[in-house]
């Protein structure tokens, strides 16, 4: 897709093209996807705080609350997520109960953690190994979604386990703010621009050389092409 | 709002997604992949029959698609009553249960997301075949890339596998039809995303574009 080149460019014919139309204030639209263009996703840093902090603010009835009710003969038990860990592993299922507690409680702190820490170090304008941050990112970006696998096995018992008076599970708010809790962190991840992590460095080396003979740099690509 | 022209530099510049630094285009032999000179990103690949391999691999999991949706992937007996839980269902429980907005979220997520996926690589890849595209054909492709995290069927697998476990000591749990035709669906969707190359398609689109102004 042409994105938008940046201050990373020092072609100064694309530079001069480009820069008559983004002093314009009219919206620039893609060529190719009629789509509106940003150099940068709009007010990246607003909103992944504000999806964040609404995710920490559920994230303690999605802890607190039950997130579903398991009756037997009448006799109903309340299952928060971290009980339902704890049964796992009093039933011996030792390797359920981890597959849980990383998917349910890990990834979600890891996830916020991470993107604070991200959200911080450009408030902050830090320099910090900026690889190793867009490495980060791209993690959180893609473990995000596996933490719906508790959500979906109360689905499934929800569904399968209906015998009346006899047996029978029902979802709780629990699961309700948990789901809200999983997909606020994957809009937060999502509206996250981790090309604002190298805004804050200084113009890169390998821009310079971008300005020479096209050949070279294809060698210079060449390089660092590594087969799959 | 006003519309730039196509400039020459968006044929052999790209701009990595992750740190944004410009980059000649690097010509892949058939199985490279081309990594961003700073930070590592995955630029795009080359592989192999992209184009025809992930259409084969969309058109059979539309089939397996199918078949998972039409038949109980798991159902439990327990004192002399059977309880059967087919993908549409599961949804629909929630809904009775009180939880409409998990219900939708279920919906979404397992049914409405992997079909549109399907549907709209199918739709895609037989446009880029003929090199014949519409007006639609960005819009949609830009739709399938965003909604592609938002298709979660393998989770719902990984749920399925917990919940054969949990319930195993309660009740016969009795495999259906579906879930042999969901292994073989996750598995299509996965060789699909796998096979698909996207700079193959907006490269064909702008070379589309470039031919008639």
């Amino acid at each position: 897709m042409s994105s938008l080149p940046t201050r990373q460019t020092t072609n100064d014919e694309i530079n001069s093209r480009i820069a008559s139309e983004i002093n314009s204030d009219d919206d620039l639209i893609c060529p190719c996807c009629k789509s509106i263009m940003h150099s940068r996703k709009p007010n990246s840093l607003n909103r992944t705080w504000a999806l964040l902090i609404t995710a920490m603010i559920l994230y303690i009835p999605a802890n607190v609350l039950p997130i579903m009710a398991v009756s037997f003969w009448g006799d109903g038990q309340p299952d928060t997520i971290l009980s339902g860990v704890m049964q796992l592993l009093k039933a011996g299922l030792w390797p359920l109960a981890l597959l849980i507690f990383v998917a349910s409680i890990v990834i979600p702190v890891l996830k916020l953690i991470i993107l604070i820490l991200l959200l911080v170090s450009i408030n902050t304008k830090a320099q910090w190994h900026p690889k190793d941050r867009t490495k980060l990112y791209r993690f959180t970006e893609f473990v995000g979604r596996w933490s719906m696998v508790d959500v979906f096995v109360i689905a499934i018992l929800v569904t399968l386990v209906q015998f009346g008076n006899t047996a029978s599970v029902s979802p709780d708010l629990g699961a309700l703010s948990f789901a809200a809790v999983v997909i606020l962190t994957m809009f937060a991840a999502n509206s996250f621009d981790p090309r604002l992590i190298w805004d804050n460095l200084p113009e890169p080396e390998l821009a310079d050389e971008s300005e020479q003979e096209d050949d070279s740099v294809i060698e210079m690509n060449g390089d660092r092409l590594v087969e799959k | 709002m006003k519309e730039t022209g196509l400039p020459a530099i968006a044929f052999n510049r790209i701009a990595c997604h992750d740190c944004d630094l410009l980059q000649t285009t690097p010509r892949l032999a058939v199985g490279e992949v081309a990594y961003c000179m700073r930070c590592d990103a995955v630029l795009f690949t080359n592989q192999k029959n992209s184009v025809d391999r992930s259409l084969a691999f969309a058109i059979t999991g539309l089939l397996f698609y199918i078949i998972a949706n039409m038949f109980p992937f798991l159902s439990l007996k327990a004192l002399g009553f059977v309880q059967e839980g087919t993908l549409f269902s599961t949804s629909l429980s929630l809904f009775k249960a009180g939880m409409p907005l998990l219900g939708i979220l279920l919906f979404l997520t397992t049914i409405l997301f992997p079909l549109t996926t399907l549907l709209g690589t199918i739709y895609i890849l037989m446009q880029v075949k003929r090199d014949k595209f519409n007006d639609y054909t960005a819009p949609v492709f830009r739709f399938l890339r965003s909604t592609d995290t938002w298709g979660m069927l393998e989770i719902f697998m990984l749920a399925v596998i917990v919940s054969l476990v949990k319930l195993g000591d309660y009740a016969d749990v009795v495999f259906g039809i579906s879930l042999y035709a969901f292994i073989l669906l996750i598995l299509s969707l996965t060789l699909m995303s796998h096979s698909l190359n996207p700079q193959d398609v907006w490269t064909r689109l702008r070379n589309n574009m470039a031919d008639q102004p």
